[in-house]
């Protein structure tokens, strides 16, 4: 099943019938008869399931018979507006006419990618489904307002005696007071960037496990950072990723197939566009 | 359970916040680990609640081609090409997005779906629709493939052009949701826009759900337009009870733009009927809508300069010429019924008389862009419609033109705003939308600046000294959006207020108290109160703050923190408290000048603005408000 779902020629010939039908669209008249209007059982069927979608129950008589009026009174504008050739040079009809067509054949593409597909899409992009580096680490916050002048000489203090001292010095009690967080276990960089903002991620990025260290500098002040643990960013292997992976091969498929068949129906015209300098054949 | 079952029904995350509920939900037994056991929300997550995408009639129109999926990519944070065709990035990925495409012709539905005679006449042609309309539209096309590859495809379907379209618009922003909705790292959340705008009167809410698609596909979205639909926010009340009652799930709406509904967003007297509103309007209202969205692209919507004329923060990004299309002009008696402050106002005078408030809403704010990108940052604004995306004209061009009125907005006039802000305790849906719900929200213009607001009746300086307000906040108070009364003999409440800067945004200049109240005979009154400031400036003899200056470089777009402070907390106390009246108090917050994105237009593409254009903004945010009751 699987198999045939992969198969080029099933994938030509639904395109195909597509094309064909859309042909059908553009080429078709009106099928009804001018001057008559028939609601037929269908229709009404339709009306009154799209009524009981709504509402969650069935339309009364009455709601019945308001849905068809006001379909015979649609009816009836649409076909003169169409006889005057109200539709033609309207840029939000032409618009939502090829909008329809592209949704079709964007939604031609029902196939399930097998994990060879998927695989091979994971291999050309490593970096979308790449794991994000994560931090643990502690930081001690030096407000510039209450330092003035001095900051520099202050951290330089803090991180010998932090050093030096170790794990007897209490680090939660260095520091000017903060509402941010002081400690982060396993955040992921874009946390940290959220948190902390991107200048003090960059510099996060280059500090390796080990001593305290800094100062760094963040839009709230200056930071002594200390980092315990980092795992750096990873390739999954598919079966972590499999729905992410899954989720953006099918959307490139979706905007490979309606590419595709716009330029399938571009076949079928020759283009001319009357400017100087341009080639007669040059396509859009 | 189904959440939603009253105003104040019993929720099941915190959803009623009082003090009882808070030590349950955070016991204040001592534990050694300050950080052992914490289930209260640890920090803000920020998400656009109001974003269109192609599958908008106007968006598609106006030219835009992303759809869900690209909106979705580029919230979380991936490089998209917008349908400018310029690349466009976020400079940090948001937590969530809802995907709010108008309900109104969202349509595109397959002939299939319409029920075309010759399609239902044939036996296998009624099962697959049959099937479609059940919302096993996947499987339908499966089997229509495996006929088709078989031969086995019925003649009288063959040259039926829209079987192979088996999906709505609807179903594919489903589908789109359910496959980027990431629980604990982003968040798609399912909903949509009910846009009414008779006569151009803007009464549009957005409808968001608290579930997945397996419910969201049993329904089709309620629309404005009879026989189906209605223009009247009563019937969408009741379409969201058809839908709870049909499918055990949840939902709520949040409303916008009451600056465009010509008076009507939040009405005394009613404009469907005529009458004043009743009991059942309030009892409806504060049931669905416990959000507003205050803040976005087509103006703010806190407070009018007119009707707080103490307020010189009121004037801020107005856009107040007239309704929605511009075919009627704004007259100065619209506005009480308009703006977010006076609408809590009006709520206290109308829960005297009908026993409830109508108007208790949170606030939000949200983008309403029509680009599929959330980007609401000033130095990274992509418009609010595709012809809007960044280019050397948008600072010149015109947004909206009425020759019959004479009014005109330019695109210069456009906000670059705004965020949602949710405390909630996970990234979830459940988790956003249960916030969402008890209101523990605020809005932003753009900014992602962390704000906490609590109050209670024992709150006291040492609480502002403390490295986690949250932890003294849910033990001793609510949070906001939550709900005070029975005052304690001689006691006048207390509020926690605490503000983070947004790590790569302008300083704090200072943290406001507003608040409103109902006084002993019966007349509204406002009240904006200076709580905490950056450096040491002295109020003035008559009560004002000096400013806090400006360090905007317009020419350049630059500006620098020179002035203004990082963080800002404090606890304040009501100076004016009458245990008798009914009250509510919220936050806002506001930064020191920055660059609008109309400097960095100007600066990076050389375009000369028109006369009289806005240069810097002011970003702020809104909490939810916490309401006091006579008890």
């Amino acid at each position: 099943m699987k198999r045939l779902l992969r198969e080029p020629l099933l994938h030509f010939l639904l395109l195909g019938a597509v094309l064909f039908a859309a042909h059908g669209i553009l080429s078709r008249g009106s099928i009804s008869e001018p001057g008559r209007i028939v609601v037929t059982q269908g229709q009404i069927e339709s009306m009154a399931l799209l009524y009981a979608r709504t509402w969650q129950r069935a339309p009364t008589e009455a709601e019945l018979l308001g849905l068809i009026r006001n379909h015979v009174r649609e009816e009836v504008l649409y076909r003169e507006g169409l006889a005057l050739g109200l539709d033609r040079d309207d840029p939000i009809i032409r618009r939502r006419v090829g909008q329809k067509l592209e949704f079709i054949s964007e939604n031609a593409e029902a196939a399930e990618p097998s994990d060879g597909d998927l695989q091979a899409y994971l291999d050309l992009h490593p970096a979308v489904f790449a794991a994000e580096p994560r931090f643990t680490f502690r930081h001690i916050y030096l407000d510039p307002r209450r330092h003035e002048k001095t900051l520099a000489a202050d951290a330089g203090r803090m991180l010998n005696e932090l050093n030096s001292r170790g794990s007897s010095l209490d680090a939660s009690s260095l520091g000017d007071p903060t509402t941010l967080p002081l400690d982060f276990d396993k955040a992921a960089a874009s946390r940290v960037k959220n948190t902390l903002g991107i200048q003090f991620a960059k510099a996060l990025a280059g500090i390796a496990p080990g001593p305290w260290t800094g100062p760094v500098e963040s839009g709230y002040g200056m930071h002594l950072v200390q980092v315990s643990e980092r795992t750096e960013p990873r390739v999954p292997a598919l079966a972590e990723a499999r729905e992410a992976v899954k989720r953006e091969w099918q959307l490139a498929r979706r905007i490979a197939a309606s590419e595709k068949s716009y330029q399938n129906l571009l076949q079928r015209y020759t283009v001319t566009i009357e400017r100087p300098g341009l080639a007669r054949e040059e396509r859009p | 359970m189904a959440q939603g079952q009253s105003a104040v029904g019993t929720l099941d995350d915190a959803g009623k916040m009082d003090k009882a509920t808070a030590e349950r939900v955070f016991p204040s037994k001592p534990i050694y680990s300050p950080y052992a056991g914490r289930k209260f929300p640890t920090r803000p997550l920020f998400g656009d609640t109001h974003l269109h995408t192609a599958a908008s009639f106007d968006a598609g129109a106006f030219g835009a081609r992303l759809g869900a999926r690209d909106a979705y990519r580029f919230a979380r944070g991936e490089e998209v090409t917008a349908s400018s065709g310029q690349p466009a990035k976020l400079s940090r990925p948001l937590d969530f997005l809802v995907v709010a495409d108008h309900s109104d012709n969202m349509g595109v539905f397959p002939d299939l779906f319409a029920g075309k005679p010759e399609i239902l006449a044939d036996p296998t042609g009624r099962k697959w629709y049959q099937m479609i309309m059940g919302g096993k539209g996947a499987d339908a096309a499966l089997e229509m493939i495996m006929s088709f590859s078989a031969g086995t495809f019925p003649k009288p379907l063959t040259y039926a052009p829209d079987t192979r379209a088996y999906k709505a618009a609807w179903q594919d922003n489903v589908a789109a949701a359910e496959q980027y909705n990431e629980p604990g790292r982003f968040t798609a959340l399912i909903g949509y826009e009910w846009t009414s705008n008779t006569g151009g009167n803007n009464l549009h809410r957005n409808v968001i759900f608290r579930d997945n698609g397996d419910r969201a596909n049993q329904i089709v979205p309620f629309t404005t337009m009879a026989p189906l639909g209605s223009d009247n926010p009563r019937d969408l009340w009741k379409w969201m009870a058809a839908y709870e009652q049909k499918t055990g799930g949840s939902a709520l709406a949040i409303a916008h733009n009451g600056n465009l509904s010509n008076g009507r967003m939040f009405p005394i007297i009613e404009s469907f009927t005529g009458k004043p509103v009743d009991k059942e309007y309030a009892e409806q209202r504060a049931k669905w809508e416990r959000l507003y969205e205050a803040t976005q692209t087509k103006g703010d919507g806190e407070a009018h300069p007119v009707l707080s004329p103490n307020d010189e923060f009121a004037n801020f990004e107005r856009w107040d010429f007239g309704n929605l299309d511009a075919s009627v002009a704004k007259t100065k008696d619209m506005l009480e019924f308009e703006y977010a402050r006076s609408g809590l106002k009006n709520g206290l005078k109308l829960e005297q008389q009908l026993g409830t408030n109508p108007y208790k809403f949170g606030m939000v704010g949200s983008s309403d862009a029509h680009t599929g990108l959330a980007a609401m940052e000033e130095d990274n604004f992509f418009g609010k419609t595709t012809p809007q995306e960044p280019s050397p004209e948008r600072l010149t061009a015109t947004f909206v033109e009425n020759p019959k009125t004479g009014i005109k907005v330019m695109d210069w006039q456009v906000s670059s705003s705004g965020y949602a802000a949710v405390w909630a305790t996970e990234n979830t849906r459940e988790s956003i939308w249960d916030a969402m719900q008890r209101r523990e929200t605020y809005a932003t213009t753009g900014s992602r600046m962390a704000v906490r607001f609590f109050g209670g009746w024992d709150f006291d300086k040492a609480d502002a000294q403390t490295r986690s307000p949250a932890m003294a906040g849910y033990a001793k108070g609510v949070p906001m959006g939550g709900d005070l009364s029975r005052a304690p003999a001689g006691k006048a409440p207390s509020f926690l207020v605490a503000a983070l800067k947004d790590p790569l945004g302008g300083n704090l200049d200072r943290i406001q108290v507003v608040k409103g109240w109902m006084d002993a005979k019966g007349e509204l009154q406002e009240k904006v109160y200076d709580v905490v400031w950056s450096g040491d400036r002295k109020p003035s003899a008559d009560g004002k703050l000096p400013s806090v200056g400006n360090t905007v470089d317009v020419a350049n777009a630059i500006w620098t923190n020179a002035i203004g402070a990082p963080e800002l907390i404090a606890v304040w106390s009501d100076p004016n408290f009458n245990a008798a009246e009914r009250a509510f108090y919220y936050v806002r917050v506001l930064e020191i000048p920055t660059p609008r994105w109309t400097a960095y237009d100007a600066k990076r593409f050389g375009s000369k603005p028109l006369p009289n254009t806005q240069m810097t903004v002011t970003e702020r945010a809104y909490t939810s408000p916490i309401w006091y009751t006579p008890g």
